[in-house]
């Protein structure tokens, strides 16, 4: 499918670059240095999630554009999509749906960062073959240049979103107060930002939704599908705590959409500019929706492992550090009966259960 | 329920808790505001194993009183744990008691040991001691004994404090002989029976235990004397059997996992439900305080707390207030968020039932309505979900955040609270119950929420709603239509939670008791869909939204004998403070110059006004010897008389739900907030 007219108005444009940078900042001003320590205290968390965010989520939307065979342009954007680093709002969700909030914060943290090598490196790897495609549609249009992707503007724009996540940071470190009402103002403007552009996209082109081929409807709603459950099955085969299997799944599926927006926006040009950014916006839309009914569902089967995990971080708050918990005898579920802190307090792992627990 | 401790009294359930729970913490002691010290079940039920000792020692036999003078603290239900451990049923009582209630229960109940929280109420205690010549032993919960208090004693117990070896032993038993003799003016500390205790279980002393097997389950665990100011306390005796079946019956799943804030005074029987359900399930209890209590929510992250309408009310302040204050755009959003959580959860209601049912319910209506409330109710859905996650989980995060239910008990919640904590997500679950019944009788679950009702009566309970005026049974009623829902009447109750009856009063027990019904001066009725719902009291009785009981018929009494008042009836009925509806002496005025010519004159004239406001303040004065909360804040008086048949029974008794009805909007104009004072 062609698009025949703009899909944003240079007005859209500006708001969209307005909504990057307030919802970049919001989530500067949610970080703190301490964030990136914490980092350090889940390396095991940190190294799953960050192969399945890097490794398994490219592979995914790679795979699922040959399947769906997409079309050049659509695909590359999927891949883009897949290499994202994660976004804050799913520490949001992690935190709705009983994960271990810490370790989603750490993984945005990480990813954001990495993401500047992993970007390049995973686009290259796998849209060679689309870009090839593109070249030669447009060199048959009459074009006499191929088309690459664009790393080293990639990386520069991936560089240009970090400004305002690094000046939140900054804010935050001065004032926590002010922190706080940025990170929720921000918080209220994207969304009414983001309302409005889908509000306006819909009515201007409401067209355009229906002309989208179900093949582009299936690759955004499934990218994030796929990343959710790899993600939750890859940590729970490494045995993970069940809060980390919940965060590590939110974390792969739930992308930093606004960076998508930012890349598309600096360093892709027409043909396939309007192409990658409709795929975006739809999968901005549906992953709201997905992660929701994903979150309700975990928070459902979380429930015990959450109260658990609760109770045992408020003793140790309350009644210092080394308190050690001891839940009557078959009270616990073998998958936390080692560790009723679930890997946020080293002092309540048991090496040898059965003889501690005092039946 | 298959996680509840399973007995049959409660010093078999303290040994299975500990047993169960072993380590688990019980109760935690807060030291500062992110340091509190936790006592498990399994060291609180040695340490009542060794108070238990002590009290057997110091002569506590099978089946006595001993008295229970402290507010709530972890050294309250040590002490309930040495006591019920060892046979005997505490008396319990809050350090508020006046000293007429204090030597009045004493007497009445024969205590001869008695725990008292601190030394101010032990100077009390002692400077009344003359008057009370059973009660011989004191234990002091706070602090040391003093020392100019029993020296010989302090010295024996420093000698047991040493380690014993056999010759020891032989002395320490002659000293104890000896403080046999001694006893007569013993006072020890809660810590120095305990220590003593361990000694002698440590020799080998069991007679913990064998008390333990006497118990039988018709025993009393317990004699609580209600306040009030006629006549004098009555002495509720609860068994073993009747708190039991309460650990049976209460529809609240909790488990190790739970918080449970404590606030409430424990020697109200709702808070003593509460401490001993949550032992049941291996619930942690944490203490707090009203000072404390904001700090407290947010460390301690509650899931349960159990409170008296007073606190939600003031929470429900505290809430609003800081909305207002906040930001424009915040307030939107809150007020936003309240409104759909509102057509959301009416919708919620209707769909699944739930809605306040006071007359039979047309099914054509209901089939009618149903679609409507269904789309609704998945139109507004997503919104309310947004807004659920983005407004309203930060304002239940005051609230530590974790709350999956509160309870609300010891009186009526004005329903807007009600609501406000349902609509913002935190489920209130009203209950219904009175001392003498152990006390729930009735209560909401999550499962079963209807607003405006206190829930349907809990398992093995049976309810009747009696006629008032002819005593017919009005519910259940097999040959009505409906079986009897939605009439009104006095509730009685049935079930194994009711009181053996009031101790030593067979006149007021036989008042009480209609064979095993037990009438509760409440008048109420049976909604539609089996709720209870409460309707107002028929016993004069009237319970202010703090919890205190009081007796407003003494009080009128003083206030008629003022040559100004004709009448007068004292009102307050879960309100904070109390307020009188006068009926002024027109003949009165008269004679002393005022130029009216009717009530409906004299009621508002401001010089009749002065005089009646003077008259009250002179009269319910502490001076006279009424409590802060007996005095009365406000009054109006009324245009009419009252007359026989109509507010008067033909014995000039006022019927008071008839004047309440008549005169409510009098009523709530004492109670108005007054425009706010700069």
């Amino acid at each position: 499918m062609e698009f025949d007219t703009q899909l944003l108005f240079p007005i859209d444009q500006i708001l969209l670059a307005v909504m990057i940078f307030l919802i970049m900042f919001g989530m500067g001003a949610s970080l703190t240095v301490n964030d990136f320590k914490t980092v350090a205290r889940y390396p095991r968390g940190i190294l799953i999630g960050f192969l399945s965010q890097f490794g398994l989520m490219p592979a995914f939307a790679f795979f699922l554009a040959l399947y769906l065979e997409l079309p050049p342009a659509y695909a590359i954007a999927l891949i883009l999509i897949g290499c994202l680093p994660g976004g804050t709002t799913s520490n949001m969700f992690a935190y709705f749906a009983r994960g271990s909030v810490a370790l989603s914060i750490a993984m945005t943290t990480a990813s954001t960062l990495l993401a500047l090598i992993m970007m390049p490196v995973l686009l290259e790897l796998y849209t060679a073959g689309f870009t090839e495609q593109i070249s030669s549609e447009m060199r048959a249009a009459g074009a006499d240049t191929d088309f690459v992707i664009p790393t080293g503007n990639i990386v520069s724009s991936l560089a240009l979103v970090l400004v305002p996540v690094a000046l939140g940071m900054v804010l935050r470190a001065r004032s926590r107060e002010w922190a706080k009402t940025a990170e929720d103002t921000a918080g209220f403007m994207a969304i009414i930002v983001i309302l409005y552009l889908i509000a306006t996209a819909f009515i201007r082109h409401t067209g355009l939704f229906l002309q989208t081929p179900k093949e582009i409807y299936i690759a955004a709603i499934c990218v994030g599908l796929l990343g959710f459950l790899f993600g939750y099955w890859m940590s729970r085969l490494f045995r993970l705590s069940p809060l980390f299997q919940r965060a590590i799944s939110l974390e792969t599926g739930i992308q930093n959409g606004p960076v998508a927006f930012a890349i598309i926006l600096l360093s892709f040009h027409e043909p396939i500019q309007s192409q990658m950014l409709w795929l975006a916006i739809l999968y901005s839309t549906f992953i709201v929706m997905t992660s929701s009914f994903v979150t309700l569902y975990y928070r459902k089967i979380g429930k015990f492992d959450w109260e658990v995990f609760k109770n045992t971080t408020i003793h140790n708050r309350l009644f210092g550090e080394k308190y050690i918990s001891r839940y009557p005898k078959g009270f616990l579920p073998p998958r936390i009966k080692n560790d009723p802190s679930q890997g946020s307090n080293p002092h309540q792992i048991r090496e040898q259960p059965d003889k501690s627990e005092h039946s | 329920m298959n996680n509840r401790v399973i007995a049959t009294n409660l010093a078999e359930l303290y040994k299975g808790a500990a047993e169960r729970y072993g380590e688990l913490p019980a109760f935690a002691t807060r030291k500062s505001s992110q340091q509190w010290e936790p006592v498990s079940f399994r060291d609180l039920y040695e340490m009542g194993l060794q108070l238990a000792t002590s009290l057997i020692e110091l002569g506590v036999n099978y089946k006595d009183h001993v008295g229970l003078f402290a507010d709530n603290r972890f050294e309250w239900i040590l002490a309930d744990y040495g006591v019920q451990l060892s046979g005997s049923a505490d008396v319990p009582r809050g350090t508020d008691l006046t000293d007429e209630e204090l030597i009045y229960i004493v007497n009445h109940a024969h205590i001869k040991v008695a725990f008292i929280e601190d030394k101010r109420l032990l100077k009390r205690v002692k400077s009344l001691q003359k008057e009370m010549p059973e009660l011989a032993t004191l234990i002091l919960m706070e602090g040391e004994v003093p020392n100019e208090e029993n020296e010989p004693n302090r010295k024996k117990f420093q000698n047991g404090e040493e380690e014993l070896n056999g010759e020891e032993v032989q002395n320490h038993e002659k000293d104890l002989n000896v403080d046999k003799d001694l006893g007569s003016n013993g006072v020890y500390s809660i810590e120095e029976l305990v220590i003593r205790g361990r000694e002698l279980r440590e020799e080998g002393d069991r007679r913990a235990e064998q008390r333990m097997e006497q118990i039988r389950p018709d025993d009393l665990f317990t004699l609580i004397y209600t306040s009030g100011t006629t006549g004098t306390p009555k002495g509720v005796m609860l068994t073993h059997a009747n708190m039991i079946s309460q650990m049976q019956v209460i529809p609240i799943e909790l488990n190790c996992t739970d918080r449970v804030l404590s606030i409430l005074p424990i020697w109200h029987i709702f808070e003593r439900v509460f401490e001993m359900y949550t032992i049941c399930c291996g619930v942690c209890t944490y203490y707090t305080s009203i000072r404390t209590l904001g700090d407290d929510m947010k460390n301690v992250e509650p899931t349960f707390m159990g409170s008296a309408p007073r606190l939600w009310e003031s929470l429900h302040q505290r809430i609003l207030k800081r909305i207002k204050e906040a930001h424009p755009m915040r307030r939107l959003l809150f007020h936003t968020a309240y409104f759909l959580s509102r057509i959301y959860k009416g919708s919620v209601y209707f769909l699944r039932d739930r809605e306040e049912k006071l007359r039979p319910a047309s099914k054509m209506k209901r089939a009618l309505l149903y679609p409507l409330h269904m789309l609704r109710w998945l139109i507004v859905v997503p919104w309310y979900g947004f807004f659920n996650v983005a407004v309203l989980e930060p304002i239940r995060m005051s609230a530590g955040g974790s709350l999956k239910a509160t309870v609300s008990g010891g009186g009526a919640l004005p329903e807007e609270i009600d609501r406000f904590f349902n609509y913002i997500g935190i489920p209130v679950l009203e209950g219904y119950g009175l001392t003498e019944t152990a006390p729930v009788v009735a209560a909401r679950t999550l499962d079963n929420l209807v607003i405006g009702t206190v829930g349907p009566p809990v398992p093995e309970t049976d309810i009747r709603i009696i006629d008032i005026d002819n005593g017919a049974v009005q519910y259940p009623d097999p040959d009505d239509r409906y079986g009897g829902r939605g009439r009104r009447g006095e509730i009685w109750v049935r079930g194994p939670q009711v009181m053996k009856g009031y101790y030593r009063d067979q006149e007021r027990t036989d008042e009480a008791l209609e064979e095993e019904w037990f009438r509760t001066g409440d008048l109420g009725m049976i909604t539609f869909n089996d709720c209870l719902k409460i309707l107002g009291r028929i016993k004069a009785t009237i319970v202010l939204s703090s919890g205190e009981n009081l007796e407003p018929e003494p009080i009128e009494m003083r206030l008629n004998q003022s040559p100004f008042i004709e009448h007068s009836m004292v009102v307050g009925q879960d309100r904070k403070y109390l307020g009188v509806l006068v009926v002024p002496d027109l003949k009165e005025f008269r004679d002393h110059g005022l130029e009216v010519e009717s009530l409906e004159e004299l009621a508002n004239n401001e010089q009749a006004e002065k005089t009646i406001r003077s008259e009250i303040k002179k009269i319910v004065s502490p001076k006279n010897g009424f409590k802060s909360f007996e005095l009365i804040r406000d009054f109006r008086m009324l245009e009419e008389g009252f007359t026989a048949g109509e507010e008067l029974t033909s014995l000039f008794k006022m019927k008071r739900h008839v004047i309440s009805e008549k005169y409510s909007d009098k009523i709530d104009e004492i109670y108005r907030p007054e425009p706010a004072k700069s």
